[in-house]
């Protein structure tokens, strides 16, 4: 267990609706080009996804990058910034209007460019009776998250509760952190250079040799995973030694360059953080988060 | 010769505006969280040419010569999408009209280099028009490497040899690894650049990356842009740095695609006698290289 200064973190809500999916209309050419040049038409981001669930494969769905569960989104620029900044995984979700008004969930995961999506778990029966446009209210906690004795480590999107979860034990002056799997740089992919205060950073799939290789071929959503030589402190690039810490918030893409999208949870410029592979290291076992039976 | 299908190109007028320089929040965070102020994107730059030094610039992202873009959404895209490095440029309006400039690279804006005389009469809000040609462009006997953003004139330059088997040789600046490309992976390889990641300023010194120069021809391994930009073991892409370093996390000089493809069949070396850049091709920019 790691010391933080979790008891003087500002508690806030931040906002948003369940969001559309979205299509470019007219001249109706909607596909995505996969990684081999063919145009697919696929459902993709944004919605109430009934069938995705958190514990599930990030593989083999006909679906592009999904945002399991439901994904929100603050109509207002501004607004919607600071959902995307403030919300922590592993904060309350409630549900403000509509049918499942008091219904509560869990964040889970964000998404990055081009979505801006916060990604939220909720019971199979609540998911029943959400509506798209309805409001939900995050209860932001654990930005400003410190690990006391580690100035070094940085710490985004990650919310107490979860840290405590984590299993995460001081060895050596160092911080050991129970993984799934452990992402090589060059298969670090969209999201790159991009913020990490929140948004996601893809785990490249084009090559499948390659994920395997890595034991990349069998994750779930929900996994914590290590990029190994990745500083997110100041948005996510490469440095030799580095390590971040994150989860699997999103399915696989069809696209060069994107496949699984992870949400960051901690990074160690200098490299504090000693990954370290384990099974069942998932959001649904660490939070207990009822997704209608654990898949995980 | 190598077989392209030149002769079925279309030639097509796009255009744009000398563009100004515009700033949001004064500061930018480093990779260590040290907030800078720097010079960036746009304007006419007076000082940095094509075959320039990318690094040691007190600006981040420094586009050389002239940047241009068009203020309508649908004339933007089409600047973007058919301009190719290479191309002729004229001044259509201001005190520089009738000046000769050539496009040289694709990044928020669409980069034009003209002569120091020219770049002086400049004025923000010059029209500026290319003669786009390029889009479309193939290898008639190679159709397993894609190519982009590339002139007939460009093309003519890269020394490309044919080898047999499908394979082509031809000469780069350097070489960069896959795991060293970084924003721009969330873009199509039909737009912009994708930069390469400067801030372990070790491992650059280490792989003899940190004395690249605007306009260099560069060799990315394991890198398919065939249809978008990712890894792929094997693949090799052929791209142009565009524009000069940022302190940025994940950022740096930035690498627009050439040629694509998702084997091995174009091979390369480093050429340290020519040095294989733009500068020294066309014959434009920076003048010591050629």
């Amino acid at each position: 267990m790691v010391a933080t200064n979790h008891d003087r973190l500002v508690t806030m809500s931040v906002q948003g609706n369940v969001v559309s999916p979205g299509y470019p209309g007219i001249p109706a050419i909607p596909h995505q080009i996969d990684h081999e040049g063919r145009p697919r038409l696929l459902p993709a981001l944004g919605g109430i996804v009934y069938n995705v669930r958190l514990g599930d494969s990030v593989y083999g769905w006909a679906g592009d990058n999904i945002e399991p569960g439901v994904a929100i989104k603050s109509p207002e620029g501004p607004a919607n910034q600071a959902l995307n900044v403030f919300a922590c995984v592993g904060n309350q979700a409630v549900v403000m209007s509509g049918n499942a008004k008091g219904a509560i969930g869990t964040v889970t995961g964000k998404s990055g460019r081009f979505a801006e999506h916060v990604i939220l778990a909720f019971p199979p029966d609540v998911l029943d009776r959400l509506a798209i446009g309805d409001k939900i209210n995050v209860r932001a906690c654990g930005v400003g998250m410190t690990v006391r004795d580690y100035p070094g480590v940085k710490l985004k999107s990650l919310s107490p509760p979860l840290l405590e979860s984590m299993r995460i034990e001081e060895n050596d002056q160092k911080l050991t952190v129970p993984v799934k799997a452990v992402v090589p740089p060059e298969l670090v992919g969209a999201g790159s250079g991009l913020t990490s205060e929140s948004g996601a950073i893809c785990i490249q799939s084009m090559d499948r040799n390659a994920l395997q290789r890595h034991g990349l071929d069998a994750l779930r959503l929900g996994d914590i995973v290590a990029l190994a030589d990745y500083d997110s402190a100041w948005g996510h690039g490469y440095r030799k030694g580095s390590v971040g810490i994150g989860v699997v918030s999103s399915t696989d893409s069809i696209k060069a360059g994107y496949g699984p999208g992870v949400t960051l949870l901690m990074t160690a410029p200098d490299g504090e953080i000693d990954p370290m592979v384990m099974d069942r290291v998932n959001l649904v076992d660490l939070l207990g988060i009822d997704v209608g039976g654990a898949k995980a | 010769m190598v077989r392209t299908n030149r002769d079925q190109l279309v030639e097509m007028a796009v255009w744009g505006e000398a563009w100004p320089a515009a700033l949001r929040s004064p500061y930018r965070p480093n990779d260590r969280g040290e907030a800078g102020v720097l010079m960036g994107t746009a304007g006419v730059i007076l000082n940095v040419r094509v075959g320039d030094p990318a690094y040691g610039w007190a600006g981040d992202h420094v586009e050389p010569g002239v940047s241009i873009r068009n203020r309508e959404d649908g004339p933007e895209h089409a600047l973007h999408y058919l301009a190719c490095i290479g191309n002729d440029a004229v001044v259509v309006s201001g005190e520089a009209a009738g000046a000769r400039g050539v496009m040289t690279g694709e990044h928020a804006h669409i980069m034009v280099d003209f002569e120091p005389d020219v770049l002086e009469q400049i004025a923000i809000g010059d029209r500026i028009q290319i003669r786009a040609v390029g889009m479309g462009l193939e290898m008639l006997d190679y159709p397993h490497i894609s190519v982009r953003k590339m002139s007939p004139r460009l093309f003519d330059k890269l020394r490309i040899e044919e080898l047999g088997d499908g394979r082509i040789r031809l000469p780069v600046a350097a070489v960069l690894p896959a795991y060293m490309m970084g924003s721009g992976a969330e873009l199509g390889a039909d737009y912009v650049d994708q930069d390469m990641i400067s801030n372990d300023r070790e491992t650059l010194a280490a792989l003899g990356l940190d004395n690249l120069r605007i306009g260099d021809i560069l060799a990315i391994q394991d890198h398919d842009h065939t249809y978008n930009r990712g890894y792929r073991e094997g693949a090799v892409t052929i791209g142009l740095n565009n524009h000069g370093d940022s302190f940025m996390t994940g950022h740096g000089p930035g690498v627009m695609d050439l040629l694509s493809c998702a084997t091995d069949k174009i091979e390369y070396y480093v050429d340290t006698q020519q040095r294989p850049n733009l500068a020294a091709y066309l014959g434009i920019g920076n003048k010591s290289l050629a």
